[in-house]
């Protein structure tokens, strides 16, 4: 009977075991997969199929039946855990445990390591629940099988746990498990602070025990897998992200992203462990053992079992390289001395794998693999990461005769020889290298590294960068005359190569005072082939050397401004102190030298044969870099931290007062910016449809200029500025400049009147440059026959291009030149409104129209008087009012969905501008600098804004706010409006209101956040204005926050109640980011204090979703803090409000953790 | 033959330029330009160059704006491209005839009989539903180089909103004094 029993039951398994055997089968032949699928999941969610699964482990003959089988022991007992007995789980993990040790020889090794896996996560999920003596029990065994008790594959399988344990204890690589966020976290801290280490001195022993067999033997041995594994697993626990190492707090609340390691983006992450680490990593002899292994193994590549990218040489080099970045506490705070000592015990395994570099270069052109020479480059800039210039140069002086910076250079040299003979499309190996050491430099080199003048290399170093830099010149220049004519050359942008070239100038900054008078001869020689060739042979070679050396030279000689003035780098300003003559200074005579040529191109002969349109753009971008930095120049050297001697200090104001004088006000400046503004002139004109150069013309050049009122002051004097002008008014040739360009220039040209000391001579000056402008548009809007010749294409381009050069007039408008711009506005705007009307199929006219008008009324709005808003508003409302009536209702359908989506995408726009218009109005209220004595004379702005939103809401579809900007211009208005003038809000008509409402749902669930900010700030103004109204006893948002029955008779809340519920939702289960709790507490408070019923009900709804006693506690409790500790109390005013605040961040911290389910 | 043809072309344009000659370098995205002789609007401008130091060139991607096919032309950026003379027109749709012709109200009060219905599904629906149901209906015609089609439809119902008469009146007035 007993034994039948037995039997049946054993026949049951053995009938399982085959369904699973057969669906395995028939999913890998693909034969009826789904059905197969089905088996194999029910299987997995069969309850308790512990029993069935463990036999099948050990019976079945089929892997894939037997990984199933895993996998289904995983998903029951994940989900059937907290009904399994403490004896049960542990049996399953051991179960997995012994299984895995076992067969470790096994050939199936996914099959063995989706066991241990599976015995990891269980080993986790049940993590908090074991006693350490319970854990330990389990470690025991698995510290026995990776020290080599129970043989190789043992020691391999027990390394291999680790592997997986390690992975689902990191947080970016954990499974879920469907357990709060908070289980996770305190499971990372657990494994962290107890075992961690342990781990990693498993791994070295394991590692040591099988190191002798490796060096001994001369073929492959079997230990190296159990070797290379260990190194492996060493580099993992070197890569976790220890809590010590600068999470921030913030952290703790924001439960869904991990912040990931600073300096993520570099191509080096600095390891930071704590001095408890100390012990294994710096003074066990760690990294004497490991390099020694490489050593050995190096010696092998050339015999039969090791070769330079085997698994094991790989992962010694890769660990080799992560201990170079090793820094912080865990080394004793002794200056910098035992770091030292223990990054020169690296460096010198390191230099064997990159020196003597031409014969690495050439070992590896002979077909050796490039892999160690990569990360011997690795190492380099891991170290110049934790060390300053002079430290990292010294390292290698106790090795060798030269310092590492000499190794650096010449190693980068042979890089660079090597990248010239290459083709860059292959991506060669030399160009992987260049861009590591690179990076090496810019580390070292960059301020921020080190402080001041520290960054000085010492005096060998100096030369091995200027070696450096002449070779990367000579390389860049050989690419640029190598470069053949291709047929379509698209034109890659000067910017482009920015990044590159910036690193280069660090470079020839190191080594300034060698650098310079280089470039300088590297001019001469080629200004004087290009005249020597004259007509004879073709210039186009040299023209791209100097396109490239103008590029090189505007990086070394000044920075990006990025729309400051920009300091003259400090290696110029320090680097020079014997020259104190101006015409001597090598940058004066570099400078001197490019600008004379420049000069040149204003002759029309020279022009056809050399100035092409790329050399110009060369040339523009320099003159403009050039000139922003030197040209009449003033202020003060930059202070040193470091302190240096007076005379060295004296002398360097010498010399940089005399490079100044070369371009200053009171010498040759004047002159220089005359030849500047005539070759920009040249540009212009003579350039016809070169856009590009155009571009850099009007916004670098021009633009960069008028941006410096010392240089205006001196521009409006110049005859070739007064020519500018002229052409600007009169020359049709400038009428066919780009459309933005046109406005650009018109810009331009406005704001140098801040150079003109007497105010009505500047805004004469304003009226003559705008006059024929407004005069022209009065003109042609007044014409009978205006609708036929307004479509004629030549008018449509007159147009568009007076429109642009207002738009540009508008947005230079300043305190002092604002009268003339207020009249040329004003001047049109009767025009305005007529061209709107005749141009109201030309969607670029129309979008141009509404621009102008922005533009303009963002300029004037705050000067304006009384009698001159209400005009400008009443123009507004008819402008509103006008665009609304054409395109209301308005269906124009395309063949071409393209031209379609152009027409879309041309609506956007238009409600952009139109947004904007009705912003900028708002700003009256704001900021007024009108002399308008009495309030009551006001418009009111929020009456404009009310009728402005009744006009332009019902333009806006929900569809229109998935584009971005119209989005933010939307809400922007939108939350301005609801918390300056919430007393419109409701005087709002239905459909309107419930617009606003419908987009600030929609924007609450906006992935911006700054959207989501600005719809917090509207629900808190809402919500505010609702309550204090009510509190005096007022009717609030009336109609607007009552509940109602909608039509189909079913209970609609109000929708201050509404918002109170989505809100909630908000912060308690969904993603946002951490920064907008503050603001999500202001909308909150409010809407909790007008609707209290429905928050105590929400809350208990909360409490009751509470799986188990323990969280329903924990929330209440959470709960009842927010909304009473630290004294809040029922009034939304400001001290309650910051309390508030803090109790929202203390709530979340509290609750999130368990709420959000991982 | 052909010149017979240009002279007709010409004489039913009376006078009115069909195209204009404007610089390649000034043709935008979203303006029109001729290419193979037909109407387009242009979706897509790109400049390259004839070798390094050459000069630059404007790559235009058009649409036909009566067809919907696309277009491409390569042209130096500093010579002349012919723009296309494109107009639009509202008219008032005053019926729609059983062979396709629609019935349309100038300006100037006469009418307009030579159009067809528009092909587009969408607007023929709207344009028949709408007249069906009693709407006043301005329908625009673009039309360019000879050719013509309807292209958008408005219901000038009373949907729009008005701000008061007064305002705009006094904006008038407010202006003619200054």
């Amino acid at each position: 009977m007993n034994g039948g029993h037995v039997n049946s039951e054993l026949g049951q398994l053995q009938a399982t075991m085959q369904a699973i055997e057969i669906a395995c089968s028939s999913i890998q032949i693909n034969v009826n997969p789904t059905a197969a699928e089905a088996t194999i999941l029910s299987l997995c969610k069969s309850p308790r199929p512990y029993q069935t699964c463990q036999f099948i482990i050990e019976n079945s003959q089929s892997a894939n039946a037997r990984f199933q089988a895993a996998t289904a022991i995983r998903d029951a007992a994940i989900r059937e855990w907290s009904f399994l007995s403490p004896d049960e789980k542990k049996s399953l993990i051991s179960f997995c445990l012994s299984y895995v040790m076992k067969h470790a020889s096994s050939p199936e090794g996914y099959v063995l390591s989706k066991i241990s896996t599976v015995a990891a996560q269980l080993l986790k999920r049940g993590w908090l629940e074991f006693t350490a003596a319970e854990r330990d029990a389990f470690f025991s065994e698995i510290n026995l099988a990776i020290i080599g008790n129970h043989g190789l594959d043992v020691q391999f399988i027990g390394i291999n746990f680790l592997e997986s344990l390690v992975s689902e204890f990191s947080p970016s690589t954990s499974t879920a498990l469907g357990l709060p966020r908070e289980f996770h976290e305190q499971c990372r801290k657990s494994l962290e602070h107890d075992y961690l280490k342990n781990f990693y001195s498993w791994a070295v022993e394991a590692a040591q025990v099988v190191t002798n067999q490796i060096m001994n033997s001369d073929a492959a041995v079997s230990e190296d897998r159990v070797c290379a594994t260990a190194l492996r697993f060493m580099l993992q626990v070197l890569n976790w992200d220890f809590s010590n190492s600068g999470r921030v707090v913030k952290n703790s609340l924001d439960v869904y992203s991990f912040v990931a390691k600073e300096d993520s983006n570099s191509a080096y992450t600095l390891v930071q462990l704590g001095p408890s680490w100390r012990d294994v990593l710096i003074t066990s002899g760690h990294i004497g053992w490991l390099l020694g292994l490489y050593g050995v193994l190096r010696e092998k590549f050339s015999g039969k079992g090791y070769w330079i990218d085997c698994p094991l040489a790989v992962s010694a080099r890769k660990l080799i390289v992560q201990l170079c970045s090793l820094t912080g506490t865990i080394f004793p705070s002794d200056a910098g001395d035992s770091q030292g000592k223990h990054l020169l015990r690296l460096l010198s395994g390191i230099i064997h794998w990159i020196h003597p570099p031409d014969v690495i270069a050439k070992t590896i052109e002979s077909g050796r693999s490039e892999s160690e020479m990569l990360d011997g480059c690795r190492g380099l800039l891991s170290i110049s990461a934790v060390t300053n210039p002079v430290s990292f140069d010294d390292l290698l002086k106790h090795l060798q005769p030269f310092g590492t910076l000499s190794l650096l250079s010449s190693l980068m040299c042979e890089v660079i020889k090597d990248l010239m003979t290459k083709d860059l499309e292959e991506e060669p190996w030399s160009w992987v290298a260049r861009d590591i050491l690179l990076d090496t430099w810019t580390t070292l080199l960059t301020e921020t590294n080190t402080s001041g003048m520290a960054s000085l290399l010492p005096p060998e170093g100096i030369n091995a960068a200027a070696n450096l830099f002449a070779l990367i010149v000579q390389s860049e220049l050989k690419a640029a005359s190598a470069s053949e004519e291709k047929e379509e050359y698209f034109q890659a942008s000067v910017a482009a190569m920015d990044e590159r070239l910036s690193s280069y100038a660090l470079i020839a900054r190191a080594a300034i005072n060698i650098t310079i008078p280089f470039l300088t001869g590297l001019f001469s020689e080629r200004f004087s082939r290009l005249h020597q060739g004259n007509g004879i042979s073709d210039p186009t070679t040299t023209m791209e050397e100097l396109y490239s050396l103008l590029l090189i030279t505007g990086h070394v000689l000044a920075d990006e401004g990025e729309g400051e003035t920009p300091l003259i780098p400090l290696a110029i300003e320090s680097r020079f102190p014997e020259y104190v003559e101006t015409e001597k200074h090598p940058v004066v005579v570099l400078s001197w030298s490019i600008i004379k040529f420049a000069e040149q191109s204003l002759d029309p002969n020279m022009r056809t044969s050399f100035f092409s349109p790329r050399l110009m753009e060369a040339i523009i971008w320099f003159l403009a870099r050039w000139s922003s930095t030197y040209l009449m120049t003033v202020g003060e050297m930059q202070s040193y931290r470091n302190s240096i001697d007076e005379v060295t200090l004296l002398q360097m104001q010498q010399s940089r007062k005399a490079l100044l004088s070369f371009s200053a006000e009171y010498t040759q400046g004047k002159n220089l910016l005359d030849i500047i503004v005539r070759i920009s002139l040249t540009t212009l004109i003579s350039y016809a449809g070169e856009k590009d150069l155009q571009a850099l013309t009007c916004y670098q050049l021009l633009g960069g200029l008028v941006r410096r009122k010392s240089i205006c002051t001196h521009l409006v004097t110049l005859d070739s500025w007064r020519d500018l002008a002229h052409g600007f008014t009169n020359n049709r040739v400038l009428l066919s400049l780009n459309a933005t360009h046109q406005r650009s220039l018109a810009q331009t040209l406005v704001l140098s009147a801040s150079g003109i000391k007497n105010s009505v001579e500047a805004n004469q000056y304003i009226r003559d440059l705008t006059s024929y402008m407004t005069a022209y548009l009065k003109d042609i809007s007044s014409k009978k026959d205006i609708k036929s010749i307004s479509q004629q294409p030549d008018v449509i381009l007159v147009v568009t291009c007076l429109l642009e050069r207002l738009r540009g007039a508008s947005s230079a408008s300043e305190p002092r030149t604002q009268k003339a711009i207020y009249e040329m506005g004003f001047s049109v705007l009767q025009p305005i409104l007529k061209l709107l009307e005749v141009y109201k199929h030309e969607s670029a006219v129309v979008y141009l129209l509404l621009k102008v008008v922005v533009d303009w009324v963002e300029g004037q709005i705050i000067y304006l008087e009384p009698h001159e808003t209400a005009l400008v508003i009443e123009f507004c409302m008819h402008l509103l009012q006008l665009y609304s009536s054409h395109n209301i209702g308005k269906i124009s359908v395309s063949i071409s969905s393209s031209l379609q989506s152009e027409a879309n995408a041309e609506k956007y726009r238009d409600l952009r501008a139109l947004l904007q218009l009705l912003q900028k109005l708002c700003t009256k209220d704001m900021v007024d600098v009108s002399s308008a004595a009495s309030e009551d004379q006001q418009t009111s702005i929020s009456q404009v804004i009310y009728v402005g939103v009744h006009i332009v809401s019902p333009l806006i579809t929900m569809e229109m706010l998935k584009y971005p900007k119209l989005c933010y211009d939307h809400f922007a208005l939108l939350s301005h409006m609801l918390e300056v003038y919430p007393e419109m809000i409701p005087k709002l008509n239905h459909e309107a209101f419930s617009h606003i409402s419908g987009t600030l749902d929609y924007g609450l669930h906006h992935q911006d956040e700054e959207i989501v900010g600005m719809c917090l700030r509207s629900l808190r103004a809402l919500a505010f204005y609702h309550y204090t109204e009510r509190e005096g006893g007022r009717d609030g948002l009336g109609p607007h926050a009552t509940s109602y029955k909608d039509a189909a008779g079913n209970f609609q809340d109000g929708v201050l109640s509404k918002f109170l519920r989505s809100l909630l939702q908000l912060i308690l289960f969904e993603d946002y980011s951490m920064d907008l709790v503050g603001a999500a507490a202001d909308a909150l408070f409010p809407l909790i204090l007008c609707d209290h019923g429905l928050y105590q009900r929400l809350c208990n709804e909360l409490i009751e979703r509470q799986p188990n006693p323990v969280l329903k506690t924990r929330m209440a409790g959470a709960l009842h803090s927010l909304t009473t500790s630290g004294d809040v109390s029922p009034s939304a005013d400001r001290s309650n409000m910051r309390k508030f605040r803090k109790n929202l961040n203390q709530f979340l911290v509290d609750v999130r953790g368990f709420l959000r389910i991982i | 033959m052909s010149d017979e043809e240009h002279q007709f072309e010409s004489k039913a344009d009376a006078g009115a330029s069909k195209t204009y000659p404007q610089q390649a370098g000034t043709i935008r995205k979203g303006g029109h330009i001729v290419i193979k002789n037909r109407a387009c609007k242009v979706v897509e401008v790109s400049t390259s160059k004839t070798g390094k130091h050459g000069h630059a060139k404007c790559h235009f991607v058009a649409i036909d704006i009566f067809n919907g096919k696309k277009l491409e032309d390569i042209v130096p950026s500093s010579h002349n491209c012919d723009v296309p003379h494109v107009s639009r027109t509202d008219y008032q749709l005053i019926d729609i005839s059983e062979d396709g012709f629609v019935s349309l109200l100038t300006e100037n009060g006469n009418t307009k009989d030579d159009l067809k219905l528009p092909t587009d599904d969408a607007l023929l629906t709207q344009i028949k539903d709408g007249f069906a149901e009693g709407k006043d209906l301005v329908v625009s015609v673009m039309s360019a180089m000879g050719e013509e089609q309807i292209c958008a439809l408005k219901d000038i119902g009373p949907k729009c909103y008005s701000i008061n008469a007064t305002r705009a009146v006094s904006f008038k007035e407010n202006l003619q004094q200054l």
